[in-house]
């Protein structure tokens, strides 16, 4: 039980560095916070809203994202989020980086 | 006013002013679309739904902490400054109350009532004394954490080199010159006062001649000699062990304060005791101080009094600094090293 919420606690801790590169991966098209959301559980990465528009907003005024108010096809007012130039420069090396550390812990966990 | 409308403007109470307006309606259209979400999956929506949605959304408070974060009355990189300063400050004035009290407790002829309505009063005024500048310093750095701009110590963290640490003092380490020092000058004590006592007086010199009035020293002074001696002497032998030692730890700095404190108490009963030292008018006929004799009978009493005032706040800073030291020394560390 003890080592359970341990795991649990160093997963989170595990995925709160991951999650930033997960939502700047999946803004290279324009998305609203609900679409976005629903786009990384789908892939696997649950993400509650109180994690994930605190992370929006702080990428955003790292300037690595830009957002908007817009009414979309006479929907309600959503605030659509998409992936900056500086934000797509800073992608691209931690995708590298990210494949470094795959590939050095794969060879650590082996 | 519907729930979640209740709900946003509960959030909004938690929210920082700045960003709250932009922060509900992101929060707003984000339920909104979960509520239709929810209304395409199941046909329709009632009140237990929203209620169902809203309790999965989180409690209006930690949903408005997830927005600011963790916030501080000091942060982590004032901290650390903060810390110093309050100790230093807060040890400052427990010697500034120390040295009061002694000199307050000097006045002779205090009965005993008055005696604890002293140490009464000073006790109460330091304890005000130390809330009021805690409180102070608060303020100051509180307002600090808010103005300082942060890459103020960032600067100061990058330029860092390690170098700096061959200049840092140890404040472990017994200063070998200011014991030897002390050594010898309580040695010389020793040796003139009980040795050599008619050396104490005032010389000076007339037209051609070096004059020298001695004995200055009084009865009473000489009643207090053996004590003092006791003491020079106690103060020389540890002085000797801390040479030897090298190093300081609790203990003695524990016995360095009883030292100190026991100075202290000297002092302040010799203060309140008969003159130590006198310079009558006999002793000043034929010189040419006779004409200012009432001067020089007054500094007779005033001299001592002085010497053993600042003796009382020097050995009250000593004290109160051995006391801050006492209580930051680290822990013993299981990493062996050899001294």
């Amino acid at each position: 039980m003890e080592n359970d919420e341990l795991v649990q606690n160093m997963l989170l801790e595990l995925r709160r560095g991951v999650l930033s590169i997960a939502v700047l991966s999946q803004l290279g098209k324009e998305q609203y916070g609900y679409s976005l959301l629903k786009a990384l559980s789908d892939q696997g990465m649950e993400i509650d809203q109180s994690t994930l528009y605190p992370l929006l907003r702080r990428l955003e005024s790292q300037g690595l994202l830009q957002s908007d108010w817009r009414i979309v096809d006479e929907a309600r007012p959503r605030r659509y989020y998409v992936i900056s130039a500086q934000g797509k420069a800073v992608l691209s090396k931690l995708k590298r980086e990210w494949s470094a550390m795959v590939a050095t812990m794969t060879q650590m966990l082996s | 006013m519907n729930l979640i409308d209740k709900y946003i403007a509960e959030v909004g109470k938690h929210l920082p002013r700045k960003n709250r307006a932009d922060i509900e309606a992101e929060i707003r259209s984000t339920l909104e679309d979960m509520l239709e979400e929810r209304k395409q999956a199941e046909g329709q929506t009632d009140d237990a739904t929203v209620i169902e949605l809203l309790k999965e959304y989180g409690a209006p408070r930690k949903v408005a902490e997830s927005y600011s974060g963790p916030r501080y009355l000091i942060g982590p990189r004032i901290y650390p400054i903060f810390e110093m300063v309050t100790g230093i400050v807060l040890a400052v004035l427990f010697a500034i109350a120390l040295a009061g009290l002694g000199i307050g407790l000097s006045r002779s002829g205090m009965s005993g009532p008055e005696f604890l309505k002293t140490v009464g009063e000073s006790a109460l005024g330091l304890i005000g004394g130390l809330i009021t500048a805690f409180g102070n310093i608060v303020l100051a750095f509180a307002i600090l954490e808010r103005v300082l701009p942060a890459k103020e110590f960032e600067k100061e963290t990058e330029d860092w080199s390690p170098a700096e640490l061959a200049s840092e003092p140890d404040p472990d380490r017994v200063s070998f010159g200011e014991q030897i020092f002390g050594i010898f000058f309580l040695a010389l004590f020793l040796v003139v006062f009980n040795l050599y006592p008619g050396a104490i007086g005032i010389g000076f010199f007339t037209d051609n001649d070096w004059v020298f009035i001695s004995p200055i020293l009084t009865d009473a002074f000489f009643g207090y000699l053996p004590w003092l001696n006791v003491l020079a002497l106690t103060e020389i032998v540890f002085g000797v062990y801390l040479l030897r030692q090298g190093l300081w730890n609790a203990g003695l700095r524990i016995v360095k304060i009883v030292l100190e404190l026991a100075g202290i108490a000297l002092a302040v009963v010799m203060l309140r005791g008969p003159a130590l030292a006198t310079l009558t008018r006999e002793q000043l006929a034929g010189t040419p101080l006779e004409e200012s004799a009432r001067l020089f009978t007054t500094m007779g009493i005033l001299i001592p009094a002085l010497v053993l005032t600042i003796v009382i706040i020097v050995s009250s800073i000593e004290a109160a600094q051995m006391a801050y030291r006492l209580l930051k020394s680290r822990p013993s560390s299981p990493y062996p090293i050899a001294k």
